[in-house]
Formats: structure tokens, C-alpha cells, sequence
């Protein structure tokens, strides 16, 4: 289990990336979603022992995380949301010299490590390419293998499903739930469908601080009742976000389809939405937007 | 498009690390050169560091070196694409072939000519640096550097890359692209060595030497230095051909590539096209092992695989960069330059004695280990961040040490790869040389054990600064901060090897002696360094930033908590190390030796001189009879002395003080005792002692004291250690242990900067001729005496001093040899003492022997041979020869000299001992040496000279004269030329370097280039004017009068009145007043020669002659002067002074009239000539002795 109480960072330029934040984060998947700059990666890399923060504290299992970073770091998968790649390696010895950094010493070990990570992120084809000439998709899968040597207790994703194709993103997700069980893996994303498919629990971190915590489903549950959909045309818009609280616009099918969050049937032609997570969270983004405009 | 492709192109290469790195390596290495006396490119003497021929000389070598650059991003236009997998797209634009290709290549040419632009910054910079002596400085003039950077390196840079722009063209790749540079530098090498020996070729290599250094030192041959520090030759005749040539290589290099290339891709071969099948089938055919629990990790047993996988993968990323090929390669060219051309005297190698080389290589690798370590420190630390690829293994388990330790360990990889391959390069110099006794363990233990310590300690600090500093340009800040650090320290005086981080002491290497002089301290140095570095490397460890915002509060607090493990063991060994070894360096330079400063040390010179030197009129008395028992104990470095010396008052007056003294800082006085005298002023610590004699001394009479002194090394010192008491191969004079009787100037501050700083007077001139007081001393300054020393030494070790050996034999376990001396010889003797071979040889009454370490035979015999011959010719012809015994004794090279003591001549084992006498056309300095030094026997301990101006031409000019007799008696008339040809260039080019003024012989003040070069051509050509055996009658009378005299001694007037009496008409009168008495330069130039075939079957040379004298006043202003003399003129079948040139060449020689301005001669030989010339011999102090001979037409 992986606890962190009052978290707080604040970068040399006065930016404070993350505000106070305690999360207790179980076994099982855990998304964190937010936007882009919310403090997900900040907050990756603060549990990830690759930044110090300003205070708090973060403990894993027994570990005091910020006193033993080592300690961690044995236990640890990290798929960082950018990471770039030495000239000239393939694939097949890049992982293998992950595989040894890792600390896993054998050869026959690093053997089976290698070639079944390989296979299971579709790399075996490519194993003797030069990963400098990957493309962003296969990159990441390489980023995914990685993540997934020798077994770690605690993995972080950051962002792991950009750039990936629908059916790399699939065979990705499919690879986490199978290993979720056992482990703690802190999902960040923007992406609320990685969530929503696979995250027993979740948190939604804005403007550096935890604005939502629970189940996906429990959430889901409490708005129920409570979002309201509306389509109309773009020109219309501007008239009814002056008049509504939108939480969401999208476009299906060129049409203009608006959420409203209203504990009672607002009218105008408003039907209630079935409502889901994204529902969820853009009410959450909306209700922060509200009270920073306050 | 083209400017926009040329724009692109410069962007892109100067954005390349390559960029930063060589404009880094030329700025320090210009910069090295010209800030510190320890990197030398070209120049020197009293040119200056920034005059015009320095920064033209320094701009031409790097532009030469700078090939390496070049090619790495020319060659990198045309295979980039082809590597990065752009090509087919980029060659699929509308973008011409022309715009593509020459866009391109103008792209990368701009940023060559811009890296290049940083040597003459760096030589800007550098002049104005305040650690440098303002003497070496001249004006900074826009001028010259721009005539340096247009005239010179750019079309050296164009034709460059054009060329090998060409080659990769052809072979598409950058391995061919450098094989092609080094077949360039090969056959280069080749064609500039032809035409530098070869003065046929000088003009041929002026013209074609593509990088105009051949055009340039044709041009300024015999530029004074003040010429070389003001004036720019003009761009034009030579020069301007010269580069017009260049420049026109570079262009057809160019068309050849813009026709090589083409567009299309070369498709694979069907070969390629197989293999590729066959390995995609292979791949193909593996299947994966899988399984269905991945293994766990196990991290605290995998250090060692960890560590071995990320030094493979350090050391992987760093030897395939192009950037360790280049410095590879530049280090290589740079050693091996240096090897090939050093080490000459007289034109003649020496044979590549490991040694030797090892000392040259040391002095080649100064810098590239700095450049490499600064570079490849920052790359490596900041090599995931700068890939991206830290977060990814910064969140892994590995230890920090795991990071830290593989990547000094690569650092140090380079470096010793760029230290082996100077090993091989100088391997190869010696193969090449014909030199093949390989002494392995001499490389290992004096070049690659000590150097890889400190290159491990280099890299450390390196790691450690980039380990801890915000960014990668801070980190290279910081070491280049440190790098000239290293340069200004000594110029600081701040020399102690605990002052500065891997600092250290300098070894002198000897083959008798070894690296015994200081090699223990300098270990000692050393492992202290190192074992700061471990503390240095324990400190990266702790303090290893992870990630991206780790802050140095939290690593700090977690450094303890990471100490408690093996790194705080191994702080604790490094601290305890560091502690012990700095504690015991400190005891040895501090303690048991004091640390004397150069500053401190020129101070106290100064303070000797305002508290002495107004003692040396004083009449004192005169040395009569040495008799010393001399003490050496080469295993413990100690020396006793124990003497009793009488002394006559022989000033004619009586006398009531005596001043006594010991002048060696080295020197410890046990005793001194003098017969009738008080001691009533006693300076401790100059060792200046004043006796009042009571009663006083009456004229003649004599009286006799007695001393007790000792040496003693007590462990090492910081610098200075001495190289006289040694293991093997102890070498002292009497200086250094026996009592002087009055002041001299010996040992006092000469350079004149030196002296103003401690506000002495900026010169100490000689006495003038006409000074008659001084004529009571004499040039060596030491008396005439007799004596009988003893000389005991450990019994494996020969000891030697002047003198007829009594006896000689081992008295408990020490070899106790006594010398005894009853014919006058000068109170200035030598004692020596190692491990010596012997080869003796008896001629005419006098036993002749060379004492030499076993190892260095090869000139032993001509040794002798050059005795016997010179000892015959002196007897025969100038008197007796005063001892029955001749020895030459070899000596360790930490000075490069022979000198001559009563029949007693040490040699340095870095001269004639491992000179490479093998090729005739070479000249045997070995035998010209040894004459000169037997010349000694005569000229100095039989007749010495007064003290004063002049002096030095009766010591030093007639033991050359002597010389040459004795080479012309063994090679012929016809050989001697190149001997004369080489000491009238030295002295025309020692002329730039004079500092007060040039004087004429009769009044030389002690200045090398006169009394030996000039005086060398001089006495030549007085003999042959006035005859051999009149020249010798004459000098044997010279000799006669004052043999063994005492004061008055003779001045040089005795010996210009002696030429003038042989002079039998004007014209030799005048040539003697011109040579001795004033500076006169000649210029005899053969214009052209013709020839056409009598009637009579004989053939008439028709030879066009053009002719000036001038006289020169001591700054080197002339007048025009008349010339009419009788000069050789002479017409020959093969070219006189080069190869095999015998007398059977000459057709016609003989002596006409010759006047200034041009004339005809007309010749009649038998035989159809090839060369005419006039003055073909350089007799003459001709200042263009090159364009005396012509080829007939």
C-alpha cells in the first residue's frame, strides 16, 4: 500500500506543482487522471524517488520512500511519460541491459525475461532493430516491457497510452489487469476511458491538488441523477454556456451535444444523461473552473 | 536554395558536439603554446609568442592538423543521409545536384573556417593573459592575424575538405573517408621531408607544399627576429603561386566529386541482398523461450553484472563516437610528429632510445588527456539526461556507484587508449627507425603505470565536477577553470605538488640512472592524488543526482545513511590513504628538505649579488695544490669531502682578508680551517666566510686551509631534486663541494626581466677589451694547480676524476681509486662515479679510455677513434699534450652537454653516446664533439684566456677551430661543407635571438652563436685563406707563451695580431680585420652558369656571379662596404654537401678576384661540368649560402 500525506511541491521558479496532497493508494489499479499541468507526471516522479518534494511524506509498505529511495527503487516499474533511447541498441539488448540494471544477474533469467516481455509487447519481430528508428508507438510498448521487469511491487505509468493505436492500447491495458491484482500500479492519464475500463479506485488531481478519490463505479453513482444533455447547433453555444453550467461539450456526428450538471431538470430540452465517469471528472474540472472564477 | 542548404548545413554542424569539441582542443592547444613554456607549436627564442611568423607558424601546423576536422564534417555531408535513412527523401526534392552538393559543402567548409577561427582568438586571449613576461610580447595587430587566417588557413582549410569531400564522395563511407587522410599525410610526410633536406628541392617545395609552410620558410629563412615579429612577406611571387595552387587542388577536387556524385542510391548487392534474406530467415526462425512468471529481481546480488553491463555499455558508447577517432588520430600524429622530429643535433638523429622517447612523448601528451577527460566526463554524466533516457534507468535499483564507477572507468578507457597508442606510434617510430630493442617494461613502468594513475585521477575529478555541477557547460567550466589551473600555477610559482589536484613531480629519465632522480616521490605524489580522488569518487557517489528535481538538501541528508555501507569504507581508506601519504609527501618536501620557491630562490641569488658581488675586484690569492678524499655512497645519495688546499698570494701586495666561500645551495660545511686566519664575517646563510689574516699575507707567500663538507639527500623534494648525487651516474665538480677563494659572477640572475624585477642592474656585461685589471683573472675562473684526489665509491661503481690513476682498488667493499695530478691542471675538476663499461685503447704514449653504460656501445669506437685522431693532430701541430691518460665519461642526460675537464671529458648520455651515426651522409657529431672537447686539452687547460670581452675566443672558438681541422683530416675538404653550412645557419638564425647587441669575435661576450657558430666558419675560412700549417705554426707559438700562465692571461688581441702577422697582401689583411674584428656578412650568389664545348674537346662554364659585402653594427644596421677578394670558385659533377660527394667530383677549383655587383667568370675543364658556384664550400659568412651553386644550363 502506498501512502502519501500532505505532499507539497513547489519548483525553484515559484510554480507549485502539487498543493497538500494525501492519497492512499491500495492494491489493484489506481488511475490518476487530471489534465495536462494538473502535477500527474510532478507527482509520478515525486513517488518514483526521481524528485524530492518540498514536504510531505510518502511511505510504501514499510518503506519511508524520500529517507530510502533504494529501497523503493527495487521495487519499482517505471514507464516515464518521455523517454528517449541511446544510438545504435536494439531492442533485444536494450532491454536485456534494463533487465541487469534491474538486478536481475542470471543469464538464463534475463533470457526468459527478455524474449517473454518481448513477445507480449509484439517486439519479437523487431528485436534486433536499432530502437532509435522505432516509431512513438512501438517506443512505448518498449517503455511498457521495461516497466514490467522483474516483477515490481509498485508500477507507475505516466501517460501510457498516448500514441498508441486502439489495438496496441487493447493489448497494453490487457497486459496491466493482468498483473493488477497483486501489485499496486498508479495509472496516470488524461484519458478517462483508461480509467474507467480497468481502475477499481481513482483520484482526479487539478491544479496540483486531489479534487475527487474513490471508485470509478461509486462515482459514477453519485452524479447519477444529476447530468443533463442536451444537443444543439455550434451557433447556439455561446448563448447556452451563458446561461448553463456546461461541464462538457463534445461532437457526435457533427452535432453539438452539451452536459449541464443540475440537481433538477434544468428544461430547455434537456434530457437526463445516463452518465459516466467522464461525467464525473469534467464536473469535477468544471466545479474547480467555478470556484477559481469566484 | 543554395544559401538556405549552405544555412542548414552550418546550423546543423554547429550544433554538433564535433564542433565543440575541436574548437576546444585548437583553442587550448593555441592557447597552451602560447601561454605556457611547457606546449611548444613552432616559434620561440625572441620571437614573439604573438608576432606575425608565430601566428602564421602556429596557423599553417594546425591547418595541417586540422584535416582530422575537416574530413569528420565533410565526410559526414555525404554519409549522413545514407546513415539517418534521409536520403531517399531529401534526394527526391526538387533540390539540383549542384545546390545539394556544394551547398552542403560550403555549409560544413563555413563551420570548419569558424572552428579554425578559434586559434587566433586563443592566441589573442593568450597574449594578453598577466602570467605572461611582457618581454615575449609584441604588438597585437588585426594585420597579422588576418594574413594568418586568409592567406594561410582558409585555402588550407578548402583544399582539405575538398579533398577528402572527394574521398567520401568515392567510398561513401568515413572509415575510407580516414584512411584516405592518412595516405595523404603519408605521402605528404614523404614529399616535405625530400624537399626540406633537399636545398635542390627548396624551391620546388616552396612552390608545392600545399599548405605553404615550404613557401613561408623559403621566404623567411633568414629573417632577423625583429623581422619576425613585425613584418608580413608579401603576398605575392612565391607565396601568391603557392596558394593559387592550393587553392586549385582544392577546386579539382571539387569538380571530381560533383562528377562522382549521383543522386541514386547505390542498390545492395545481390550479395548484401542474400545476407540480409538469410539473417531476417534466421531471426525469423528463433522462437522466444517464454514463461509465464517472469523471473524476479534479485538486485542486491547483481553489482556485478550491473556493473560489468553498464561498463560495457559506457565503454560501447564511447569507442564508437566519432569524436574518440578524431583525438584519437590526433594524438597519434601529434606523438608521432614529434617523434619524428626531435632529438636531432647537427642535423643527425639519435637513436630512439626508449628514454628518450618516453620523455618526448610526455612532453606531446600534455594536453589531448585533458581534452579528453574535460569532454568525455561531461558527455558520459550527462549522457542519459541528455538522451532522455535518465528517468528510465535513474528509477532503477542500480547503485549510484554503479553509474559513477563505469563511467570513469570509460573516461579512463579513452585516455588510456589514447596513451597506448602512443606507445604503439612510438613502437613504430623505433621500428622504422631501425631500432629494435623494445623495452617493454621501461614503457610500462615510466609511461603507461604512472600515466594511468593520473589519467584515473583526471577522470575522477571530471565524473566528480559533472556529478555535481547544474549543468554539463557548468561541469566543463569548472575543468577548463581547472585545465588553466594547471598552466598558471607554475606561472605562479605556486609548484608544490600538494597545491593543485593531480599535481605532480617530474621525473627526469636516464638509462644509468633511471627514474631514481625523484620517481619514488612522484609515486608517492601520486598515490596521494589518487587517494583523494577516492574520496572524490565516494563523494559522486553519495551526492549522484537521480531523476530530475532531486535536491542536494535530500541527498545530503540521506549521505550519511548511504555512508554506513562500503562506501563509508572506502571514504575511510581514501581519507586514511590520503591522510598518510599527504603526511609523508609534506614530511619529505617540507620537513626534511625545505620548500624553496623560484621566487624565493631567484631572491636570494639577488640578495647574494647586493651583498657580494662588490667583492669581486678584491684581490685575492690563488689556488696552488688540491689534495681531497672524496667520498661517494651512491646507495644512500650522500657525499663527504675532505680537503686541505694551499694558496699564494700571487696579487703582489700583502693581503688581510680572505674571502671564503661555498656558493651550492646543496653544500653542507663541517669545517673550514684556514692557517692564519680569524674568522671575523660569517653569513651563514649564503656560506660566506671573511677571514682577517694575521699576520697578513705577504706577496708570494703561501699558506694552505683545510675543509670537511658533505651532500646528503634526505628523501624528495617538491621540485629541484638533485640530479648531480645519484645512484648511478653521480657527476659533481668542485663548485659543488670544495671552497671558492673570492666573489665571481658564476650561478648569479641573467635574464635581464629577472634581474630588474629585484632592482639589479638589467645586464652584467663582460669587462671590455681594453679593461687591463681584467686580465688578473681568467675566463674559467679557477687557478692553476696540482693535485691528488681520492675517490672512494660502493665497489660495483668505477670512480673517476682528473688526474693519472695511482691506484685503484677495493679497500672493505669500497672501490677507493687515487688521482694524481703533477702537471698544472685549472682548480675546476669533475668527479664521477657509476656502474660503468670500459673500453680503453693505448696510442703514443697515452691511454685512452671511455667509460660508458653497457647499454649505449654504439659510439664508443668512433669515440676513441675521434681521440686518437684529434690527440695526434694537436700534438703534431700546436705542442705536447700534458697527460698520458684521455677519458670520456658518460654522464645521465638530465643535461645535454660534454665538457671538458684535465684529460677528463663527461659526456651526456643524451648526446653523442645514443647518437645514430649509421648514415655517412649524417654528420658525425660524435667525433666532432670528442674533438672539440680534446681541442680543450689546448685551448683552456693549456692557455686560458683573460676575463673579459673576447675571452671566449681563444677557449671556445679555437677548440671549434681545432675541431674542424680534425674532421677536415678525416672526411676530406669536400664533406666539410655541410659542417659549415650548418653553423653559419645557426649562427644567422642566433643573430635574431640576440638580446643586448652582436659583437665581433675579438670582442664576443660569452654568446654561444658567435664564439661557436661564427667562429667555427670564421677559422675555416682563415685557414684556408692563409694556410693550415701557418694558422697551427702560429697557434703553437700562441700556445708556447702561455702555457699553464697565470695573470696577466691572455686577451684576443694576442690572437687577431697573430692573424694579421700571417696576412701577406691587403686583401687577406682586410678579410682578417672583417672576420675578427667586425661584423661582415657577405651575399655570394651564382646567378647562372653556362657551358659550351671548345674545339679542343674541353668545355668552357661561363659563370654569371653576383656579389655584396656589408658591415653591421651590433643592432644589426648595415653599410654597404667594398668588396674585392679572392673567393673560391669551382665547378663540379654531382652537387657538393649532399650525399656521397667526393673529390673526384670537383673539376675546377681554385681561388679568383671577386668584386661587388655582377660579374663574369669563365672556367676551362676537361670534362662537362653540372654545377658552378662560387664560394661552394660556405667559407664565407654568406647570409643566402644556398644560391652559391648553380646547375649549368
Amino acid at each position: 500500500m502506498l501512502q502519501l500525506d500532505n505532499v507539497s511541491h513547489t519548483y525553484a521558479n515559484g510554480t507549485q506543482a502539487l498543493r497538500d496532497v494525501t492519497l492512499t493508494i491500495p492494491k489493484g489499479m489506481f488511475g490518476l487522471l487530471g489534465p495536462n499541468g494538473a502535477g500527474k507526471s510532478t507527482l509520478m516522479r515525486t513517488i518514483a524517488t526521481l524528485q524530492t518534494p518540498t514536504a510531505g511524506s510518502i511511505r510504501f509498505g514499510d518503506i519511508d520512500v524520500l529517507q530510502s529511495p533504494e529501497s523503493l527503487r527495487e521495487r519499482l516499474g517505471y514507464l516515464p511519460q518521455d523517454f528517449g533511447v541511446y544510438p545504435r541498441i536494439s531492442a533485444y539488448d536494450m532491454l536485456d541491459h534494463m533487465a541487469v540494471l534491474k538486478g536481475i544477474a542470471s543469464r538464463a533469467d534475463r533470457k526468459a525475461t527478455v524474449e517473454t516481455l518481448l513477445t507480449q509487447v509484439n517486439l519479437w519481430d523487431v528485436r534486433k532493430k536499432a530502437i532509435a528508428g522505432f516509431s512513438g508507438g512501438m517506443r512505448q510498448r518498449f517503455g511498457v516491457a521495461q516497466a514490467l521487469i522483474g516483477n515490481p511491487e509498485l508500477i507507475i505509468v505516466d501517460e501510457p497510452t498516448a500514441g498508441l493505436d486502439p489495438e496496441e492500447r487493447n493489448r497494453f491495458l490487457n497486459l496491466l489487469a493482468e498483473i493488477g491484482e497483486n501489485v499496486v500500479i498508479i495509472l496516470s492519464t488524461h484519458i478517462v476511458d483508461d480509467v474507467a475500463d480497468l481502475c477499481p479506485r481513482m483520484a482526479v488531481l487539478a491544479a496540483g491538488e486531489i479534487r475527487l478519490e474513490g471508485a470509478p463505479r461509486a462515482l459514477i453513482e453519485q452524479t447519477r441523477g444529476s447530468i443533463w444533455a442536451k444537443t444543439i447547433r455550434r451557433d447556439e453555444l455561446a448563448d447556452h454556456r451563458s446561461r448553463f453550467d456546461i461541464i462538457s461539450t463534445r461532437l457526435i456526428a457533427g452535432a453539438t451535444v452539451i452536459n449541464v450538471l443540475s440537481d433538477a431538470d434544468p428544461g430547455e430540452g434537456f434530457e437526463l444523461a445516463p452518465g459516466g465517469l467522464e461525467d464525473v471528472y469534467f464536473s469535477t474540472l468544471a466545479a474547480l473552473r467555478r470556484s477559481e472564477a469566484a | 536554395m543554395f544559401a538556405s542548404i549552405a544555412a542548414f548545413e552550418f546550423r546543423y554542424h554547429a550544433r554538433s558536439p564535433v564542433f565543440w569539441v575541436v574548437s576546444v582542443v585548437f583553442f587550448l592547444l593555441t592557447f597552451g603554446a602560447t601561454t605556457s613554456p611547457n606546449i611548444q607549436i613552432g616559434g620561440g627564442g625572441n620571437v614573439h609568442a604573438n608576432s606575425p611568423s608565430a601566428i602564421i607558424e602556429i596557423t599553417i601546423i594546425l591547418s595541417i592538423f586540422f584535416m582530422f576536422v575537416t574530413t569528420a564534417f565533410v565526410a559526414n555531408v555525404i554519409v549522413r543521409d545514407d546513415q539517418s535513412g534521409f536520403g531517399p527523401m531529401v534526394r527526391s526534392t526538387r533540390v539540383s545536384k549542384f545546390d545539394y552538393l556544394f551547398g552542403r559543402f560550403v555549409g560544413a567548409f563555413g563551420v570548419c573556417v569558424l572552428a579554425f577561427c578559434f586559434v587566433p582568438v586563443a592566441i589573442w586571449l593568450g597574449s594578453l593573459m598577466p602570467w605572461i613576461d611582457a618581454e615575449t610580447l609584441g604588438p597585437n595587430r588585426l594585420r597579422d592575424y588576418l594574413f594568418a587566417l586568409l592567406v594561410f588557413a582558409v585555402p588550407n582549410l578548402l583544399l582539405t575538405a575538398a579533398l577528402f569531400f572527394a574521398v567520401a564522395t568515392a567510398t561513401r563511407s568515413m572509415m575510407g573517408s580516414y584512411i584516405g587522410v592518412v595516405v595523404f599525410l603519408v605521402v605528404y610526410l614523404i614529399f616535405s621531408s625530400l624537399t626540406e633536406f633537399n636545398p635542390d628541392w627548396l624551391l620546388i617545395g616552396a612552390y608545392f607544399e600545399a599548405f605553404g609552410g615550404g613557401a613561408y620558410d623559403f621566404l623567411t629563412r633568414y629573417w632577423t627576429a625583429s623581422e619576425r615579429n613585425n613584418d608580413i612577406p608579401s603576398l605575392g611571387g612565391v607565396l601568391l603561386a603557392n596558394r593559387a595552387f592550393c587553392v586549385a587542388l582544392a577546386l579539382l577536387a571539387l569538380a571530381y566529386a560533383y562528377r562522382r556524385f549521383s543522386f541514386a542510391e547505390r542498390s545492395a548487392s545481390p550479395r548484401q541482398l542474400r545476407k540480409q534474406e538469410k539473417l531476417k530467415a534466421k531471426l525469423a526462425r528463433q522462437a522466444p523461450s517464454l514463461v509465464a512468471v517472469l523471473p524476479d529481481s534479485a538486485p542486491r546480488s547483481a553489482w556485478w553484472a550491473r556493473f560489468m553491463a553498464q561498463t560495457r555499455l559506457e565503454m560501447r558508447q564511447v569507442f564508437l563516437s566519432p569524436a574518440f577517432f578524431v583525438l584519437i588520430l590526433v594524438g597519434l600524429f601529434n606523438s608521432l610528429g614529434s617523434l619524428f622530429l626531435a632529438s636531432e643535433i647537427y642535423g643527425t638523429p639519435s637513436y630512439p632510445m626508449t628514454f628518450r622517447v618516453i620523455e618526448l612523448l610526455q612532453g606531446t601528451f600534455t594536453i589531448i588527456p585533458f581534452i579528453i577527460a574535460i569532454f568525455y566526463g561531461g558527455e558520459l554524466v550527462w549522457r542519459d539526461r541528455d538522451r532522455k533516457m535518465h528517468e528510465l534507468v535513474d528509477a532503477t535499483s542500480i547503485p549510484n556507484w554503479a553509474f559513477m564507477v563505469p563511467k570513469t572507468i570509460a573516461v579512463a578507457g579513452v585516455l588510456l587508449s589514447a596513451l597506448l597508442i602512443s606507445v604503439f606510434g612510438a613502437i613504430l617510430v623505433q621500428l622504422v627507425q631501425g631500432y629494435t630493442e623494445f623495452e617493454f617494461s621501461k614503457y610500462v613502468l615510466w609511461y603507461v603505470l604512472p600515466l594511468t594513475v593520473e589519467m584515473l585521477t583526471l577522470a575522477i575529478l571530471s565524473v566528480f565536477v559533472q556529478a555535481l555541477s547544474p549543468s554539463k557547460y557548468i561541469g566543463w567550466g569548472i575543468m577548463l577553470l581547472y585545465f588553466i589551473c594547471t598552466i598558471t600555477f607554475s606561472a605562479l610559482d605556486l609548484n608544490h605538488p600538494l597545491y593543485l589536484y593531480g599535481a605532480g613531480i617530474g621525473v627526469p629519465l636516464s638509462d644509468m640512472n633511471g627514474t631514481d632522480v625523484s620517481g619514488a616521490g612522484a609515486w608517492w605524489v601520486r598515490l596521494y592524488w589518487a587517494a583523494v580522488a577516492v574520496c572524490l569518487a565516494v563523494f559522486a557517489h553519495l551526492l549522484w543526482r537521480r531523476g530530475t528535481g532531486v535536491s542536494f538538501a535530500s541527498l545530503f541528508r540521506q549521505a550519511p545513511r548511504r555512508l554506513a555501507g562500503g562506501a563509508g569504507l572506502v571514504l575511510a581508506v581514501g581519507v586514511i590513504g590520503a591522510t598518510a601519504t599527504g603526511a609523508y609527501v609534506f614530511n619529505n618536501t617540507n620537513v626534511l628538505n625545505e620548500y624553496v620557491t623560484n621566487d624565493e630562490a631567484e631572491e636570494n641569488i639577488a640578495e647574494y649579488e647586493k651583498k657580494y658581488l662588490r667583492y669581486e675586484s678584491l684581490k685575492q690569492p690563488a689556488y696552488t695544490r688540491f689534495v681531497l678524499t672524496l667520498d661517494v655512497y651512491p646507495e644512500t645519495r650522500q657525499f663527504r669531502a675532505e680537503g686541505e688546499a694551499d694558496f699564494i698570494n700571487d696579487t703582489g701586495a700583502p693581503l688581510d682578508s680572505l674571502h671564503v666561500r661555498f656558493f651550492d645551495p646543496n653544500v653542507i660545511v663541517d669545517s673550514i680551517d684556514v692557517e692564519g686566519g680569524e674568522l671575523t664575517t660569517f653569513d651563514e646563510e649564503f656560506k660566506y666566510r671573511i677571514y682577517t689574516l694575521s699576520p697578513p699575507m705577504a706577496p708570494n707567500e703561501t699558506r694552505s686551509l683545510r675543509f670537511e663538507s658533505r651532500r646528503e639527500q634526505n628523501g624528495f623534494r617538491a621540485q629541484g631534486n638533485d640530479t648531480r648525487l645519484v645512484h648511478n651516474g653521480t657527476f659533481l665538480n668542485n663548485a659543488e663541494f670544495a671552497p671558492l677563494l673570492g666573489m665571481d659572477r658564476n650561478g648569479l640572475l641573467g635574464d635581464r626581466t629577472t634581474r630588474r624585477k629585484y632592482d639589479l642592474p638589467a645586464e652584467l656585461r663582460v669587462a671590455p677589451l681594453e679593461d687591463a685589471s681584467a686580465t688578473d683573472n681568467n675566463y674559467v675562473g679557477a687557478d692553476w694547480v696540482t693535485a691528488d684526489i681520492t675517490v672512494r665509491t660502493s665497489a660495483d661503481q668505477t670512480p673517476i676524476a682528473p688526474g693519472r690513476r695511482v691506484s685503484d682498488e677495493v679497500v672493505d667493499g669500497r672501490r677507493v681509486a687515487r688521482f694524481v695530478s703533477d702537471a698544472p691542471i685549472l682548480a675546476f675538476f669533475s668527479v664521477q662515479s657509476a656502474r660503468y663499461a670500459v673500453k680503453e685503447r693505448n696510442a703514443d704514449g697515452v691511454n685512452m679510455a671511455v667509460y660508458y653504460h653497457p647499454q649505449h656501445e654504439f659510439n664508443v669506437e668512433t669515440m676513441l677513434d675521434a681521440t686518437e685522431r684529434s690527440l695526434a693532430y694537436y700534438k703534431a701541430n700546436f705542442g705536447p699534450y700534458p697527460f698520458d691518460y684521455a677519458r670520456i665519461v658518460e654522464f645521465p642526460g638530465y643535461a645535454r652537454f660534454a665538457q671538458a675537464f684535465a684529460g677528463t671529458v663527461p659526456y651526456s648520455e643524451g648526446i653523442g653516446f645514443i647518437a645514430d651515426n649509421r648514415d655517412p651522409d649524417e654528420i658525425d657529431y660524435v667525433t666532432y664533439v670528442t674533438a672539440h672537447e680534446f681541442g680543450h686539452q689546448y685551448w683552456a687547460h693549456q692557455l686560458i684566456s683573460a676575463n673579459q670581452q673576447g675571452g671566449t675566443l681563444l677557449v671556445e672558438t679555437l677548440a671549434q677551430y681545432s675541431a674542424l681541422v680534425v674532421m677536415k683530416s678525416i672526411y676530406g675538404e669536400e664533406q666539410i661543407r655541410r659542417f659549415l653550412k650548418y653553423e653559419l645557419d645557426r649562427y644567422l638564425s642566433g643573430r635574431g635571438s640576440e638580446a643586448l647587441e652582436e659583437l665581433p669575435l675579438n670582442r664576443v661576450e660569452n654568446q654561444g652563436y658567435i664564439h661557436y657558430r661564427k667562429g667555427a666558419v670564421v677559422m675555416y675560412l682563415l685557414q684556408d685563406r692563409l694556410g693550415e700549417a701557418r694558422v697551427n705554426a702560429m697557434l703553437a707559438d700562441l700556445l708556447e707563451r702561455y702555457r699553464f700562465k697565470g695573470p696577466p692571461y691572455p686577451s684576443s688581441t694576442e690572437l687577431v695580431d697573430g692573424f694579421k702577422a700571417l696576412a701577406r697582401t691587403e686583401a687577406e689583411r682586410e678579410l682578417v680585420v672583417d672576420l675578427l674584428e667586425k661584423i661582415t656578412l657577405y651575399d655570394l650568389k651564382a646567378a647562372s652558369a653556362t657551358v659550351r664545348e671548345l674545339d679542343n674537346g674541353q668545355f668552357e662554364t661561363t659563370l654569371t656571379v653576383d656579389a655584396a659585402k656589408v658591415y653591421a653594427d651590433g643592432e644589426g644596421q648595415e653599410t654597404l662596404a667594398t668588396l674585392n677578394d679572392e673567393i673560391d670558385v669551382g665547378v663540379f659533377t654531382a652537387r657538393p654537401g649532399l650525399g656521397v660527394f667526393e673529390a673526384d667530383d670537383v673539376l675546377l677549383f681554385e681561388r679568383r678576384r671577386v668584386t661587388d655587383g655582377e660579374q663574369t667568370l669563365v672556367m676551362v675543364t676537361s670534362e662537362r661540368p653540372v654545377f658552378a658556384g662560387v664560394d661552394p664550400y660556405n667559407k664565407y659568412i654568406d647570409r643566402n649560402a644556398d644560391d652559391n651553386l648553380v646547375r649549368i644550363e
